[in-house]
């Protein structure tokens, strides 16, 4: 609560408003993790016309920032503030096992967790994808590296991250393995934090303080029985049936709303809670083809300075688990041109999307 | 009372005939009565044509393994002796997919696409686990 309320303030500065300008609020994570609407609202004095929570999982910022976005096109809101502050620290022991309650769910959790074979944890569930993945195509563990070194080279240039030594592909190796075949670098850091995120109308937001950064298009998250969480459609884990994905127009919606194509994107954010859910990302959006992200992430393609660089802050794998809005808001200073050494240059289009298909496509 | 201090499974109006089949040592699905459609998990309609009259098959017990992890890390206390230990998905023969734990499979030689076979473990005087072995 103190962090969440520290990052709204920061919020309302760098908008250069007050709180009274923000009469909307949607959370994502709340209780026990994070604080809820209720208490926030109350916490911090607000006067609230549209508030929104949701199921307490990183999955759903996307589809929490696209509730505020829907609340201030459809004229519910005239300012959300989408807040986040989280205690992973704290409620560690939620993470799987015992105190994972959502986890011992009748006939599975969300990440297949069956705790009545010691299947617990949502690691378990990117490790499941990640073996099969390794299998279909003939990817390795050493590939998959590439994607927290790449991320951890970022965090060396972010003063705010909490990993900035560097990663090498040996240390990455020897480290030991949490659900194989998933080293401790493949998963994300377990910390405390909080960012906030204030959306309003386009002619609202040119009175603010710094340039807004606009909203080009958007999509909602996939689901049913071809969709498992941790894994791309079609790859069989769960009770997903076997198929090659190709995105089709459906899986492309947000590319179509804003008028760009992949080519256009000149950085991409994702909910990177374990290091698989990269590739998938990249394939489910059509950066590169089935079984084709093992060799695509080779050789600094999505570093800085590379062709597509994604999480240019270091993301959940090496700056903090603020549940993925740090990426949103690395996003929004990236396409302010306010991010020094680690700035992507001539950024104009941006998108924050994740595994499980949904997206937002920023510009500026 | 059984000292087997590992979680159990919820018995559930839905899944009771599962679990009551496997304390028979059987492995039964649920499958549409009308299109005749397995399923899993158990649901109160088929998730193909919506009807909702469904009956319980035994099946053959035969599948494939379709993936697998190894834990390290202990997450449960029940769990800290047989670190590490696996868990697996197999895809029976009939087309829905468990995930288990193989027996007398040492972890070094767990494969994707290994055939097996379903064993059931007491595990409690009223819960029997399915699990599988190697085809014989």
């Amino acid at each position: 609560m103190r962090l969440a309320a520290q990052a709204f303030k920061a919020a309302l500065d760098d908008a250069g408003l007050g709180k009274d300008a923000v009469d909307g609020l949607v959370i994502n994570i709340g209780w026990p993790l994070g604080v809820d609407y209720d208490r926030f609202a109350e916490s911090l004095g607000l006067r609230l016309s549209f508030a929104a929570q949701s199921w307490t999982h990183g999955r759903f910022v996307n589809t929490m920032l696209q509730h505020a976005v829907l609340a201030v096109a459809a004229g519910l809101a005239r300012c959300v503030a989408c807040v986040c502050g989280v205690s992973f620290i704290g409620e560690r022991q939620i993470l799987g096992g015992p105190g994972d309650l959502e986890g011992t769910r009748e006939e599975g959790g969300t990440h297949e967790e069956n705790p009545v074979y010691g299947l617990t944890a949502p690691a378990a569930g990117a490790a499941l994808s990640a073996q099969r993945y390794f299998a279909l195509y003939g990817a390795s563990s050493e590939q998959l590296a590439a994607v927290p070194i790449a991320f951890r080279k970022h965090a060396m240039l972010n003063p705010q991250a909490l990993m900035r030594k560097p990663l090498t592909l040996a240390d990455h190796q020897a480290s030991r393995y949490v659900v194989e075949p998933l080293h401790l670098y493949d998963c994300c850091l377990v910390s405390d934090g909080a960012a906030v995120v204030l959306v309003t109308s386009a002619e609202r937001a040119r009175d603010a303080r710094k340039r807004p950064v606009l909203v080009g298009g958007l999509q909602g998250m996939r689901a049913g029985r071809d969709e498992f969480l941790f894994g791309l459609p079609g790859l069989g884990i769960g009770q997903q049936r076997e198929f090659r994905y190709t995105p089709d127009d459906e899986q492309l919606l947000a590319f179509r709303m804003a008028g760009v194509t992949q080519r256009d994107i000149d950085g991409l954010y994702t909910y990177d809670a374990f290091s698989p859910l990269v590739w998938f990302l990249l394939e489910r959006f059509g950066f590169c083809g089935l079984g084709e992200a093992a060799a695509w992430t080779q050789g600094g393609r999505i570093e800085l300075g590379g062709e597509l660089p994604m999480n240019t802050s270091g993301g959940l794998l090496s700056e903090a688990h603020v549940s993925g809005w740090n990426s949103i808001v690395e996003l929004v200073r990236q396409l302010r041109g306010e991010c020094g050494e680690r700035q992507v240059k001539d950024a104009r289009v941006m998108q924050f999307a994740t595994a499980w298909g949904d997206a937002t496509i920023f510009h500026n | 009372m059984s000292d087997y201090a590992k979680p159990l499974p919820r018995v559930t109006a839905l899944n009771r005939p599962f679990w009551e089949a496997t304390r028979r040592h059987e492995l039964c699905l649920q499958r549409c009565a009308d299109c005749v459609r397995f399923r899993y998990p158990p649901g109160p309609v088929c998730p193909e044509c919506l009807s909702e009259r469904s009956d319980w098959t035994r099946v053959s017990g035969r599948g494939t393994v379709t993936t697998w992890v190894v834990f390290h890390q202990k997450y449960f206390e029940s769990f800290a002796a047989d670190l590490p230990y696996h868990v697996v998905q197999v895809q029976l023969a009939e087309g829905p997919r468990l995930t288990a734990n193989l027996v007398d499979v040492p972890n070094g030689e767990l494969r994707i696409g290994m055939p097996v076979d379903v064993v059931f473990d007491d595990v409690t005087p009223e819960i029997t686990l399915p699990r599988f072995r190697r085809a014989q």
